[in-house]
């Protein structure tokens, strides 16, 4: 089929998407006007309501006729002159490609590359093209593997795919839309979703996104219905334009491993899923870590920490790249699974250029941690840059942990303040306990339901976990205010707590303070509670002058 | 054209869509379920003396003896003694202490202040210790739940491992102390099953069970779980395991049972073919001379009942009414055993509604003849 035919096609079925929904909404307005006719009562109003509730979403899917844009989120626009280059770089794979060079460059900091071009009239004239192009990615990438990831993107323009195919991805895009929106509604995610982005939320802002508004309304079966009857021309469509999509994406594989070599196209889709998850649980655990205490990691670090990570886990990341997602993203997604992509590229002749360009990436630019705390500025929120800087990680780590410690609210410091009506502290608990009230405390405690259903030792046992966890929580904390505690940091494995009176790394000499903390904790916990060596632990409440 | 069908099926869809979804909701309110009818086998059931459901004993296969029962009841209120007593006077009747171990270890798996009570009166106690082994294995397949493990929870199964190792160490203190006392390494073969003891251990702690005990029908029943392919054997090991036992005890040993349990473990069809055939028949038939035995020598043994349980089951399943319903008369009162446990609160009605046919069945050949 040629590429207008294909174009004819596309518009015909996103035609088709409206003239659905335009049927759907037509069969709502009849059942409001059949109810208000015959029926009477609460009854109509209520189906009225339903039907309202059912409309909003086809509206709204109606009007979300853009393709997304601008999700390459903000960046630094760079110019020849700042990386001269990178822009070579960019311009010579352009050619190899045999397309057109982009007219902007836009340092982003995410884990992606992307070209974009804004067509005229449905697509049939060229437009500008950007090329927004991932810090992270430069950061986890060799040159060899930045030429592959660009000259795939690339791949796309040569067969004038995007230009043509703008209108499919568009359709695909608004039905994938269209069915979420319903299935979120009937999964009744509504409510989990907002508690999820309250607690994301301080990282939403590093991030530089902006906090999603959730729509709460939603009820079952209606909603799944409506999401089935979109599916079902959703399939329709992914079957008349996936098969063609999926294929660009092959053709464009197949550009990038002549223009870059066939191992370091192999090589650059087994990395960019690993880089991917690295980068989202850096983020997570490493360069928000401080957001809780209002702490940002030292000038530059915020994305330059990312590399630092790369390298202390090289070997966890080896096996990774062995384990291949055999599934795509989503069943919308143009992309093919990244394995069966692997296969068809290692399917290839070698063409021995393995060992071309191995240099990291970020080293194409002039001055990388210049670039870095760019970066900074131009992504964190305004909010996020007036925050403290700490002078290093490991002093991140202390303020995160400290002030994390300090404002920690575990189930026993509710239970405690539901009982005793005063904010809950160390030392009110372990008189509760001494009072012999630690076991009806532990009711109150948010418990499974088998726990809940279980008596007497049963029951103990499920709670004393629980308790353990929150009791070494609380002594922790009371540890932290006296600065008596210490944390390692490390790139390459958790944060390890280092307890006072711990020898810094080696600390089996004699008593283990470890093993003593988590004796006096059992005994504490026991049936019959014993918080002596708990007490002897704890330096004695400084006296209020 | 084609795109035009497309077009001209999409239009279709809802509509054919919503006929269903309102068919299907139509149907559902429609459809109501209709109250059981009232059951002329369970009114002749009653007649024969046989009791109903909800006055069976869900918490034991046969009736307590009086003393065992006075001493749980005391120990219940914290009083000890006679708990204590029992196990000593009991002496080197292994097959009772390993039941009584039992009970006292249930007890013991709820409320423990009367186990401490009597550990800190007489440390060293072996009869102590072992009730208190005891007690912490049931206490962990009490966190752990009955249900299957894709049905059990994170939480359960951490603290079902954390209790079985704590067991451990107060099964060795308990063999310590009363070396010739082969309870607490039976105890240990559900630590085993938990944990997963490999075959070649579990094979180390058979040895020291029969050294002491070759017959105790406990534990024959404890290995014999081990050995179940659900568990951490396979049906040849467990069916292997079972005619070994049941074709080396003497008549009246009750491991006859054992041939019976494991082919109850492994069935999976839903007739009753496989329940009778001539292999099948001989061995309720050897099970019926078993209990025979056992009955006329030592009428209250621990596992009769259970014995008896398995052979009025497989007599109903081989249409063998008459005698089915002889075994169901010795039992009726008490139905914590197999096949009707595994059947959790359901038990009592399983049990009853097996046993009601059983009396339908002979009635009608009574009312032919």
């Amino acid at each position: 089929m040629g590429a207008t035919l294909r174009a004819l096609r596309a518009l015909v079925l996103l035609l088709g998407f409206y003239l659905l929904s335009l049927v759907l909404l037509a069969a709502l307005v009849g059942v409001d006007i059949a109810a208000f006719r015959w029926g009477h009562g609460p009854a109509v109003a209520k189906l009225g309501f339903v039907t309202v509730l059912l409309a909003i979403p086809v509206v709204r899917g109606m009007f979300m006729l853009r393709t997304p844009k601008g999700e390459a989120g903000p960046g630094i626009d760079v110019t020849e002159a700042d990386e001269p280059r990178l822009w070579a770089l960019v311009r010579e794979v352009a050619a190899a490609a045999g397309t057109r060079a982009p007219d902007r460059i836009r340092l982003t900091g995410e884990v992606n590359a992307a070209v974009s071009e804004d067509p005229r009239l449905l697509g049939l004239l060229p437009g500008p093209r950007r090329l927004y192009l991932g810090v992270p990615l430069l950061t986890g990438l060799t040159q060899a593997q930045l030429r592959a990831v660009l000259a795939h993107e690339y791949g796309h323009f040569t067969g004038g795919d995007t230009r043509l195919s703008a209108l499919v991805v568009r359709g695909r895009v608004q039905l994938g839309r269209v069915i979420e929106q319903f299935h979120e509604r009937a999964d009744g995610k509504v409510a989990a979703e907002r508690a999820k982005q309250e607690r994301a939320s301080a990282k939403r802002v590093a991030k530089g996104r902006k906090a999603k508004k959730v729509d709460t309304s939603g009820s079952g079966v209606s909603y799944r219905m409506m999401a089935a009857i979109y599916g079902q021309y959703a399939k329709l469509y992914l079957r008349a334009s996936l098969s063609t999509a999926r294929g660009q994406e092959f053709a464009a594989d197949q550009v990038a491993a002549r223009i870059a070599g066939r191992d370091a196209m192999a090589a650059t889709l087994r990395e960019i899923p690993v880089l991917s998850a690295s980068h989202d649980f850096y983020l997570d655990s490493y360069a928000t870590l401080g957001l809780g205490a209002r702490m940002l990691p030292p000038r530059g670090e915020f994305f330059g920490g990312f590399g630092k990570l790369l390298a202390a886990r090289a070997q966890e990341l080896e096996d990774l790249r062995g384990q291949l997602p055999q599934e795509p993203a989503s069943p919308y997604d143009s992309h093919p699974p990244i394995a069966e992509r692997v296969r068809r590229i290692e399917a290839l002749p070698a063409d021995g250029r393995a060992d071309e360009a191995t240099g990291p990436a970020l080293a194409v630019l002039t001055d990388p941690a210049r670039t870095l705390a760019a970066l900074e500025d131009a992504v964190l929120t305004d909010e996020v840059l007036g925050y403290g800087r700490a002078a290093g990680w490991p002093e991140l780590l202390d303020a995160s942990m400290a002030s994390g410690l300090s404002s920690a609210q575990t189930p026993l410091h509710r239970a405690l303040a539901a009982r005793t009506g005063q904010p809950a502290t160390l030392a009110a608990l372990l008189e509760v306990v001494d009072a012999g009230g630690l076991w009806q405390l532990a009711e109150q405690l948010p418990l499974s339901a088998e726990a809940k259903a279980a008596r007497g030792r049963v029951f103990r046992e499920f709670a004393r976990p629980v308790l353990h966890r929150s009791l070494r929580t609380m002594v922790l904390a009371e540890f932290s205010a006296r600065s008596l505690l210490t944390w390692d940091f490390s790139w390459s494995g958790p944060a390890a707590v280092r307890l006072p009176g711990e020898a810094p790394a080696t600390g089996a000499d004699g008593r283990n303070p470890e093993e003593v903390l988590e004796a006096a904790l059992d005994a504490a916990l026991a049936d019959h509670p014993d918080t002596a060596a708990l007490r002897a632990l704890l330096p004695p409440a400084p006296q209020p002058a | 054209m084609t795109v035009l069908l497309w077009i001209l099926a999409v239009l279709a869809l809802p509509l054919v869509i919503a006929a269903i979804w309102f068919t299907g909701v139509f149907v559902k309110e429609l459809f109501s379920p209709s109250p059981p009818a009232p059951d002329a086998t369970a009114l002749a059931a009653e007649r024969l003396g046989l009791l109903p459901a909800e006055r069976q004993d869900t918490e034991h296969a046969a009736p307590p003896p009086a003393a065992w029962s006075a001493a749980l009841a005391a120990a219940r209120d914290g009083d000890w003694e006679p708990a204590a007593e029992l196990l000593r006077a009991n002496g080197r009747d292994w097959e009772r202490r390993s039941s009584i171990a039992a009970e006292l270890g249930t007890l013991a798996a709820e409320e423990d202040g009367w186990l401490l009570a009597w550990e800190s009166a007489r440390p060293g106690d072996p009869d102590a210790a072992v009730v208190r082994a005891q007690g912490t294995v049931y206490l962990a397949w009490e966190l752990r739940g009955a249900k299957q493990a894709q049905y059990t929870s994170r939480e359960q199964f951490e603290g079902f491992h954390r209790m079985l190792t704590a067991a451990r160490e107060e099964i060795a203190r308990a063999a310590e102390l009363n070396p010739e006392d082969p309870t607490p390494y039976i105890v240990e073969i559900w630590v085993g099953l938990g944990l997963g003891y490999p075959g070649a251990e579990m094979d180390k702690l058979w040895a020291e069970i029969t050294s002491r005990a070759p017959y105790h029908f406990g534990a024959h029943y404890a290995a014999l779980q081990y050995w179940c392919a659900k568990w951490r054997g396979s049906k040849q090991q467990a069916f292997a395991f079972a005619e070994r036992a049941a074709g080396r005890a003497p008549l009246g040993s009750l491991l006859t049972a054992l041939p019976l349990i494991a082919h109850f473990e492994h069935d999976e069809t839903t007739d009753v073919a496989a329940d009778s055939t001539p292999e099948m028949l001989a061995l309720v038939d050897a099970g019926l001379a078993d209990a025979a035995a056992c009955a006329a020598s030592d009428p209250d043994r621990p596992g009769l009942a259970q014995l008896r349980h398995l052979l009025a089951y497989y007599l109903h399943l081989q249409d063998r009414h008459e005698a089915a319903l002889e075994q169901f008369r010795l039992v009726d009162g008490h139905v914590d055993a197999l096949p009707w446990s595994y059947r959790g609160d359901g038990a009592a009605s399983y049990y009853c509604r097996v046993r009601n046919e059983t009396v339908g069945a002979v009635q009608a050949a009574a009312d032919a003849a």
